[in-house]
């Protein structure tokens, strides 16, 4: 248990560390929460600065809310074996993301999974090393 | 201009660049004409007596130099090894003043709260220098004699540093910007570029818990080298701006050849913040 916890705090600690290739500030969202959505994709939108996906989670009241979910460039989507088709509206998926602090139904990527259970997620938004070649 | 056409643009100096400097004199090269024996062009509007050469004209291009000690055409990305937040030019910060305070203090308060103030770079706003050079997107730089053309892949902002030995603009006369009007010159093996003429509202020198604003009075100095056999560039930065800043604000980035990776074509849309929730929800602060 202690084990798992340390895990825990341990990988909310990394996903604070990791670097995110946004045009605006990381700082809205809660890097220490994870909200699990499971829902229906409305919209995937495969382009730069960022990609989106749009999915409509329904609320367990009668309710269907959609849910804003920003992705990196497919500049580094790609390089995590991400392609434009790979999901589109009407997939039944999980996404797994960081909320916005405020409650609002918006969060920023953490991890897709696909209705065959393939998994997918980003990588770390870097290019070149001190010795690139 | 589209990017596309600036790459057109470059490419094309660049090769009468090259064929120039391949002739035993410039007035030999392909393309190049002497000073004063411009060929008839009935559809050419003529150049006007007194006017600075653009950094892309064939005459200006060919004019004889020493070789330039370095060049730095690559694309290039910020070194963020062991440290992802190397992007930023602080802490620590210098002594602010009392305008500068007020934002400082507004931005932390916001942090604080889990928001942000004023990100006029999630508005769309031009990042401008200094954070233009080290967004988490590479900078791709194209050097010729007279001149080396920066585009960002963020946003494609455009940066030209003119090496041609032109003066600054007249303040009266400059069209401010983000990133300003900059100038470079060879000292030994370093390049110092000398930039000033930015754009005042919306330039911030931080995005995100450190707001200090970027005024008119904004002046950089880049000392610019290659370094690790010339596979890191190097860049000295000295920044004053006496509206905001008590003294010199120092900070020194070093940036990382990208060779598997070219910029695309990269813009701020309108429909892309309607898509990005956080950019207009209850967590940005004014």
């Amino acid at each position: 248990m202690t084990k798992a916890l340390l895990g825990c705090v341990l990988a909310v600690m990394l996903a604070s560390l990791v670097p995110v290739a946004a045009h605006h500030s990381p700082a809205a969202f809660d890097r220490t929460k994870e909200v699990t959505l499971v829902g229906t994709v409305k919209e995937f939108r495969w382009q730069n600065p960022h990609t989106w996906i749009e999915v409509n989670v329904p609320d367990g009241k009668g309710k269907v809310v959609l849910w804003g979910v920003e992705l990196t460039s497919p500049t580094y989507l790609v390089r995590a074996g991400w392609k434009s088709n790979i999901i589109k509206p009407g997939d039944k998926v999980t996404v797994i993301v960081n909320p916005v602090r405020t409650g609002e139904p918006a969060g920023i990527f953490r991890k897709l999974i696909l209705a065959d259970g393939r998994e997918l997620t980003e990588r770390p938004a870097r290019l070149g090393t001190p010795d690139s070649k | 201009m589209s990017l596309s056409r600036i790459a057109v643009a470059i490419v094309t100096a660049a090769s009468m660049a090259v064929s120039a400097c391949n002739s035993t004199t410039p007035a030999e090269a392909p393309g190049v004409t002497p000073a004063g024996n411009a060929p008839a062009d009935s559809t050419a509007e003529p150049s006007e007596p007194g006017r600075q050469l653009s950094a892309l004209a064939p005459e200006n291009i060919a004019k004889a130099r020493p070789p330039a000690p370095f060049d730095l055409t690559g694309n290039w990305f910020i070194d963020v090894t062991g440290n992802p937040n190397a992007w930023k030019f602080g802490p620590p910060y210098p002594k602010l003043t009392a305008a500068a305070q007020v934002h400082f203090d507004a931005s932390q308060v916001a942090l604080k709260e889990g928001k942000v103030y004023r990100d006029d770079i999630g508005q769309c706003w031009p990042a401008g220098l200094p954070l233009i050079m080290t967004r988490y997107w590479p900078m791709a730089m194209i050097q010729i004699p007279t001149s080396i053309y920066m585009v960002s892949g963020f946003m494609n902002s455009l940066r030209i540093v003119y090496l041609d030995g032109r003066p600054h603009t007249d303040l009266d006369v400059i069209v401010r910007t983000f990133n300003g009007e900059s100038i470079g010159r060879w000292d030994g093996d370093t390049l110092v570029v000398d930039t000033i003429g930015f754009r005042a509202d919306h330039h911030w020198m931080d995005q995100g818990g450190a707001s200090i604003p970027a005024g008119e009075q904004l002046h950089i100095v880049e000392r610019i080298r290659l370094i690790n056999d010339k596979k890191q560039l190097e860049i000295e930065y000295t920044m004053t701006d006496p509206e905001y800043w008590e003294g010199e604000w120092k900070s020194t980035k070093r940036f990382n050849r990208v060779n598997d990776e070219d910029i695309q074509e990269v813009s701020c849309l309108p429909d892309l913040n309607e898509h990005l929730q956080s950019t207009t929800s209850k967590t940005q602060v004014r």
